[in-house]
This record gives structure tokens, C-alpha cells and sequence, in this order.
């Protein structure tokens, strides 16, 4: 191979070879979507709330379908769609409503859908509670991978 | 290294996901039902301890 040739083989070739063979920590951010209604059941189970139901529910101007879960204090239910993994619902800017509670919701199902999905897979899952109010799961992968 | 995936929930209720001890891009496959199963992937970061990793993998063969 002529010095050009191997100078350009190694400038393309060894970049992708090291990351082939090297340890790599992948690290993803995810906006999380509610799709899941076994996980929406867990997640109310885990806070004490009414179990979730489906329907066409109103909120104040306006009505949704999917799955409604009624939080403490809230006028109207959020209401999933499970097909656009989006929620629905009308807390008039907090005055109706307290955004956090919302937030634990989304939270707790993140969490009941994370192990849930684990689970399925056979892996083992250690939950854990952070000093910032974040939940940490570990997930332990055996073999295979 | 064992092989995990660490999911961090914040209280607002996003999620991020991180794979620990993969070798390549075994570590991306790892966690992709996961991600998948979560939500929409708003961003993705290759953490650069790899070469330390790989320096102590390095180190053990030597010392065989």
C-alpha cells in the first residue's frame, strides 16, 4: 500500500475501529410519553390515587379520550392518549391544579414503565430514591449483550 | 464490568438513560427498548471514560 493509501486507511479506519472495541457509557435524554395503561395503573396504585379509567372525559372548554386519572385537588382528570403518548388537561396555569402533582404522576410512570419493560427482559431492577428528588433505577443486563 | 443500564427519573418526570460496562456499539443496542419504551429521544452523548476503561483492560492483559 502506498504511504497515501495506508495514511488515509488509518486516518478513516482506526476511529471506528477503537469504538468498535472499547467500553462505552451511551447516555440518552428522553421526553417521556405515556403510552402504556398497565404502567398508568401502576403508577396510580403507587400514589394512592383512584384506579385509571377510559373515556371521553371534559375539561373546561373542551373534552379528551384515553385513559383519565384524577389527581389530588385537580378540577378535571388528565387524560392520556395512549396512541400520541400525549396528555390532556386543563389546570388553569396552576389555580385548578398543582403542577407538581402532575409531575409525580409522570414521574412514577416513567418509573412502573422502566421496570416494567426490564422485567419482560428478564433483567433484575434496585430502585432507588435521590437527594434531589430524582429516582434512580439500575437495571442489571446478564449476559447475552 | 457488569453490564448495566442506569435510568435517572427527574421529578418533572423525564428520563435519562445510560449504559454502563458495553463494549461498542453493543452499549447503544442495550438500552434502545428502553428508550424506546419510554419516550421521545431528545438527546444522545458517548461518554469519553471509555478510554480509561479500555487503558485498564489494557493494563490487566499486560499484567497476565
Amino acid at each position: 500500500m502506498s504511504p497515501v493509501l495506508w495514511g488515509l486507511h488509518r486516518a478513516f479506519s482506526f476511529p471506528f475501529t477503537q469504538l468498535e472495541e472499547q467500553a462505552l457509557s451511551h447516555i440518552v435524554s428522553i421526553q417521556t410519553e405515556v403510552r402504556d395503561p398497565v404502567a398508568i395503573r401502576s403508577a396510580c396504585d403507587r400514589l394512592n390515587l383512584p384506579p385509571p379509567y377510559f373515556g371521553t372525559v371534559k375539561l373546561f372548554s373542551s373534552s379528551a379520550t384515553g385513559w383519565a386519572v384524577e389527581l389530588p385537588e385537580w378540577r378535571y382528570p388528565v387524560v392520556a392518549d395512549i396512541n400520541t403518548g400525549k396528555l390532556a388537561y386543563d389546570n388553569y396555569n396552576g389555580r385548578w391544579g398543582e403542577q407538581k402533582l402532575l409531575d409525580s404522576f409522570l414521574q412514577r410512570y416513567a418509573v412502573e414503565k422502566a421496570s416494567i419493560e426490564a422485567r419482560k427482559r428478564g433483567h433484575s431492577v434496585i430502585e432507588q430514591p435521590l437527594k434531589d428528588g430524582s429516582i434512580k433505577l439500575t437495571v442489571s443486563v446478564g449476559g447475552g449483550l | 464490568m457488569s453490564k448495566t443500564i442506569e435510568i435517572t427519573v427527574l421529578p418533572n418526570g423525564q428520563t435519562k438513560v445510560e449504559t454502563k460496562g458495553f463494549v461498542g456499539s453493543a452499549c447503544r443496542q442495550a438500552s434502545q427498548f428502553m428508550e424506546r419504551a419510554l419516550g421521545q429521544q431528545t438527546d444522545e452523548v458517548f461518554k469519553a471514560e471509555f478510554h480509561q476503561s479500555a487503558s485498564s483492560q489494557h493494563r490487566i492483559q499486560q499484567g497476565e
